[in-house]
């Protein structure tokens, strides 16, 4: 199961750095895991060459749902475009609905009132807490932990209850658009959120006594998928998977916006930098966004306007002009590129996701030497998510 | 790793314990939120199917379809959003813009059907069950993707204009114009209520772009008169426009003259382009005003050898002689007149044909004869006294002011009427008097009350604030006389204005009487045409409808070489009698080059 | 930003500094002297993060813009490198990699080399396909590509649908004739 030092029966590295893997000795076996396979983190596949149970080479494919939403952006007005930047992340959609409208707002001149800010703020935290569900039940799972899944479901699912009240749609929210948000808050949402928090946070107890107080998973999972902090800046690595690496990256402190300049928090740190590490990191940034959406709720302005002038967004033009937007999600740092060339459509629009560079080169360079059982934990530990990559 | 976590582990099993958080029904236990975007609900009597909605769709599920029992009316299509839930993303952009407020969503969001098709409706004509659903999205308060006020109009302060007759609007500006022109969302709803049909939407959408040749392009291709209609239009289109259900509705008059503002003469002579060759045919025209000069416009460009003949010393006709030149100024009117002439129309002023010159010389000497008189006579109210040489036209004293001529401004005046006219004569005497004698004192009395009347509200305000008087619902009884001179008139209140039929048959309460002073009494209620000229032979062999000459749809009356046009076959406004004179105009032009007319 | 760019200044041929934000500023550089300049940037800057690479089409001017954008973390700066590349109209552009830099920036040029017909000659696996399996027209992302047109050309539309201009019916409604 684990590392063997002795590298003579597997390939020899050639000089350029790939290895010399000859299919038709018998001695490899190419296996792919995925787009259709338990052990995969949604619609991706990684195509491993194993020797024994010992992955030598794994290549990252994706496009499985490539739906080319940066081309449809170009073909739809500034407003039009709105509607489809949540579709690029389906698990946690909110920022790129923040990331275009602060991006169009900045190009354009627009400034968001207040109340606005608070809520985008506030949107964005409660889809951290619901994407980290997510990954919760998936890292659990991939150990063949199935219950900490429906715990977490159960605890997303009170999380979008509350996305529900407050936009008016569970996954796709399409509540945060340029100029500030669609609403405020209903009646009573304070108290209702209030509720969702306490059950998540018992909640969070248990996954931490059946999850994380566990002889298997600790097991598994420590010493599992180590990532070098030397390999940060080489491979982009950003979020949670940074931080369990002992660096405390986190744009909500290193590029403050929104409202958080004014919410006390610290980025959670871990120092093992392995599966375990991160998914601790995780576990613990639950909390944090708990005490945030707490925070939020109670400094948020409660009136005033929640959308800035707009002018007729039929004929909307925006003058030449790039920017960058970016945004803490729970996979780390993600963000929109935004050019435009004074016309009413966008000339360009690139999204950054995290999981571009953790699921491809990073993945790529972390799954080799490792155990075949061990490859859907080490995956599901860097949190990706594919649609943000092929977009 | 410890003895915990051997143990810890199975702290689950304390879940054994726990009620299931499942929903045991979810199809009738979970409703959605207050806020829900599920299935869509039009109020269809306040939906105007401007198609705005389907304009902002970025899945292109809407369309819009005629529906039965719903027929086009002004500032209504008839049209209704039909959704495609095949492509529908819930996004809402469609209730957000809604220019009436009618589209919302409910909050239900199941709905099970085996044919796919049944997913493609019309919500609020194909009945469904969420119908009249209570909670779901509505656009939120305050939460606009349009601008819903009107840019402010400059104008000049009241002591300042009453003293003279300058205009008293001052335009928009390229800034101001471009933010007017950024509210309209190009539905087009205006175009067909505009007699003219003009371009609307694609000229204010030139000014956007701040391309004001192609604007007046647009303009010249419906009316000769952009620089007249943007100051004086009565503006039906912005009784149709859709911003005015929930916001002011879009200045298009203002709009239209801000493009003639801006352009040169020279762009305006390149836009209007130059008349074809000449087709050797020849049209005579009697009356220079709005409707005779726009097909003298559209012949000249044809090719055809157009002379305009005209009893008063200038051109423009009511525009010039009826509308004071506070409101039109005489050089926007020669302006639009100079680009006609330009193109080679001729306009013989002082001119009167019948005794100038008679019909049948026009008729002997051109291929086709228009007749464009217009309504120069004023209508009489015939209460006692009105006889009196005191008592006088509103028409006649307009046309008076315009040439110069001292009619003999009263100290004090009242004004019989409520319409446009009305106000053009009490403002033009409130000014004459600021001139002469310092001080305002005249009377407007009009049949209507607040609620009805005829005049444009901005009239009834300007006139206020420039001191005159405005009594509602007052009908004329008498004109007091006193040693031979007028004293005032005497009115009752107005209790009904048409019968149980719908006739015109006012009604009054006698007891009470009101009694307006004034040495000059002006009657303002009506106008009609002086057909002398058409001599009593012509006369009796025309065909005519209730006073009216008979024409048909392309102005052509009874006798094959002579059309009609304008007011005195439509009614009294600058841009109908532009409409006709290009209908009449394309008539004349396909008789004289296929029929041998005569 | 302004003495960043001053101190750049002395040692490239840099463009004007466009000042987006007081804490993000774009830059345009030649081609050849983007690996020196990015080499500066991540070595004596700070500027060690790579944020992303990616294109723009102006296809009207004949050029690609590369965007690299970096970021230094401790100073919250950013730095959009921009260069500017002729854009044949068939075929590839060509630029130079930089995964030797930033061994993550294989994958932007491999996605380039998909979508936009960038080649990066050298880069790891540049010509394998990456999102798109079986493509055959051109690179996706260049501004000529007709999403429309390959749509309807490729896909059948359900039928049924059908929609009405609400100013040419009113017309037709209103004013049968025409007029």
């Amino acid at each position: 199961m684990s590392y063997t030092p002795d590298r003579s029966q597997y390939p020899a590295m050639r000089p350029d750095g790939t290895l010399d893997i000859d299919l038709t000795s018998g001695k490899y076996l190419k296996l792919w895991q995925g787009p259709q396979h338990p052990g995969i983190t949604g619609n991706m596949s990684v195509e491993l060459t194993v020797c024994g149970d010992e992955v030598v080479e794994g290549k990252t494919h994706v496009g499985y749902l490539h739906r080319g939403f940066e081309k449809l952006m170009e073909r739809r007005t500034f407003i039009q475009v709105f509607p489809i930047v949540c579709r690029v992340c389906v698990p946690e959609p909110d920022f790129n609905e923040y990331c275009y409208a602060a991006a169009v707002e900045e190009l354009a001149g627009l400034q968001v009132p207040e109340q606005a800010r608070w809520i985008r703020t506030l949107i964005l935290e409660m889809g951290r807490v619901n994407s980290y569900m997510m990954y919760l039940g998936g890292q659990a799972g991939a150990f063949g932990l199935g219950v900490i899944g429906q715990w977490t479901t159960y605890a997303r699912d009170l999380m979008l209850d509350r996305f529900e009240e407050l936009t008016g749609a569970r996954i796709y929210h399409m509540f945060i658009l340029p100029g500030g948000v669609r609403d405020g808050l209903p009646d009573g949402f304070a108290q209702r959120m209030e509720e969702t928090l306490a059950e998540i946070e018992r909640t969070m107890k248990d996954v931490y006594e059946v999850m994380f107080c566990n002889a298997v998973f600790k097991t598994r999972a420590v010493g599992l998928g180590y990532i070098d902090p030397a390999l940060l800046d080489q491979y982009g690595v950003t979020g949670p998977n940074a931080r369990a690496a002992g660096v405390a990256k986190d744009v909500r402190k290193d590029h403050p916006y929104l409202a958080y300049p004014e919410l006390d928090f610290e980025p959670v740190t871990g120092t093992e930098s392995d599966v375990y590490a991160r998914a601790d990191v995780r576990r613990r940034d639950v909390l944090v966004s708990v005490d945030l959406i707490r925070q939020i709720l109670a400094k948020m302005p409660k009136e005033g306007p929640v959308m800035a002038k707009l002018p007729n967004v039929l004929h909307w033009k925006i003058p030449r002009g790039e920017t960058y937007i970016r945004g803490e999600c729970s996979r780390g740092e993600y963000g929109y590129y935004l050019v435009t060339d004074g016309s009413g459509y966008p000339r360009r629009i690139n999204v950054r996701g995290p999981s571009y560079t953790h699921a491809m080169a990073l993945l790529e360079r972390m799954i080799v030497n490792v155990n075949i059982s061990d490859v859907a934990a080490l995956m599901v530990s860097l949190h990706t998510y594919p649609p943000e990559i092929e977009r | 790793m410890s003895f915990k976590d051997v143990v810890s582990p199975f702290t689950a099993w304390k879940n054994l314990f726990r009620d299931p958080v499942t929903i045991r029904d979810p199809l009738n236990d979970r409703p959605g939120a207050a806020r829900y975007r599920g299935f869509h609900q039009n109020d269809i009597e306040k939906c105007i199917g401007c198609g705005t909605c389907e304009t902002i769709c970025q899945n292109g599920a809407i369309d819009m379809l005629p529906v039965e029992g719903r027929a086009t009316k002004q500032g209504d299509s008839g049209l209704r959003p039909r959704i495609d839930y095949g492509r529908c993303c819930w996004c809402a952009l469609c209730v957000d813009v809604c220019m009436t407020g009618s589209l919302s969503m409910s909050n239900e969001y199941k709905w099970v059907e085996s044919d796919p098709d049944a997913f493609r409706f019309t919500p609020g004509v194909d009945a469904k069950h969420w119908d009249h659903a209570e909670l779901g999205y509505r656009r939120p308060e305050g939460h606009r993707l349009t601008a819903e006020h009107r840019l402010h109009m400059g104008e000049m302060a009241p002591e300042e204009r009453i003293g003279s007759f300058a205009e008293i609007v001052d335009g928009y500006d390229v800034a101001q114009a471009k933010l007017e022109a950024d509210r309209c969302v190009a539905c087009g709803l205006c175009v067909a209520t505009c007699p003219a049909h003009m371009a609307i939407p694609q000229y204010i959408a030139a000014i956007r772009d701040g391309d004001y040749e192609r604007g007046v392009s647009l303009l010249y291709e419906t009316n000769p008169f952009s620089g007249i209609c943007g100051r004086v239009c009565t503006h039906k289109c912005e009784s149709a426009c859709a911003s005015r259900h929930e916001g002011d509705p879009i200045a298009i008059r203002w709009l239209k003259r801000h493009i003639m503002d801006q352009v040169s003469v020279e762009q305006i002579r390149r836009a209007v382009g130059t008349a074809a060759p000449s087709s050797g045919r020849k049209v005579a025209i009697v009356g220079a005003g709005p409707a005779g000069l726009t097909a003298a416009f559209d012949l000249a460009k044809r090719g055809h050898a157009v002379t305009v003949f005209e009893a008063l010393d200038k051109p423009g006709g009511m525009t010039r002689f009826g509308i004071p030149e506070y409101r039109l100024p005489y050089e926007a009117i020669d302006q639009d007149v100079d680009i006609i002439r330009s193109l080679g129309v001729e306009i013989r002023c002082n001119t009167r044909v019948g005794s100038d010159v008679t019909l049948d010389e026009l008729r002997e000497k051109h291929d086709a004869v228009l007749i464009a008189l217009g309504l120069q006579l004023g209508r009489a109210t015939r209460v006692p006294g009105t006889d009196h040489p005191d008592v006088r036209k509103a028409v006649d004293l307009l046309r008076q002011a315009t040439a110069g001529e001292d009619f003999g401004t009263p100290r004090s005046a009242v004004v019989i009427g409520g319409g446009n006219v009305a106000m053009d004569i009490a403002r033009t005497l409130a000014r004459l008097q600021k001139q002469q004698f310092g001080a305002v004192k005249v009377i407007v009395t009009a049949l209507e009350d607040f609620a009805h009347f005829l005049a444009d509200p901005d009239e009834i305000k300007e006139a206020g604030e420039e001191g005159i008087a405005v009594f509602d619902a007052r009908g004329p009884q008498q004109v007091v006389v006193e040693d031979g001179k007028v004293t005032g008139l005497r009115t009752w209140k107005v209790k009904a204005i048409f019968d149980e039929q719908g006739r015109f048959a006012p009604s009054y309460d006698e007891t009470d009487e009101l009694f307006h002073p004034g040495s000059m009494i002006v009657e303002a209620i009506g106008q009609m045409t002086d057909t002398a000229l058409l001599g009593d032979a012509l006369t009796e062999k025309l065909a005519w409808t209730r006073g009216r000459l008979q024409v048909d749809a392309g102005g052509r009356s009874s006798e094959p070489w002579l059309w009609a046009a304008g007011d005195m076959v439509r009614g009294p406004d600058v841009i109908s009698a532009v409409a006709d004179g290009h209908r009449v105009a394309a008539s004349i032009h396909t008789a004289i080059m296929t029929e041998q007319a005569k | 930003m302004r003495t960043l760019y001053e101190r750049l200044k002395a040692l490239f041929p840099l463009g004007e500094l466009t000042e987006q934000r007081p804490d993000m500023g774009f830059v345009t550089v030649p081609a050849e002297h983007l690996r020196p300049l990015l080499t500066q940037l991540r070595d004596r800057e700070g500027y060690t993060h790579l944020v992303l690479l990616t294109a723009v089409d102006w296809i009207e001017e004949g050029q690609f813009q590369l965007t690299y954008l970096l970021c230094n973390r401790g100073a919250a700066r950013d730095l959009g490198v921009r260069v500017m590349i002729p854009r044949p109209a068939v075929g590839l552009a060509t630029m130079e990699g930089i995964h030797d830099l930033w061994p993550t920036a294989a994958t932007y040029q491999r996605e380039l080399r998909e979508m936009f017909g960038i080649d990066f000659p050298g880069s790891p696996r540049v010509d394998e396909e990456f999102i798109l399996e079986g493509w055959i027209d051109i690179p996706p992302y260049r501004r000529d590509f007709d999403t429309r047109k390959f749509s309807e050309e490729n896909f059948n539309h359900r039928p049924g649908r059908e929609t009405r201009d609400p100013a040419q019916y009113m017309k037709q409604q209103l004013y049968p004739d025409g007029k």
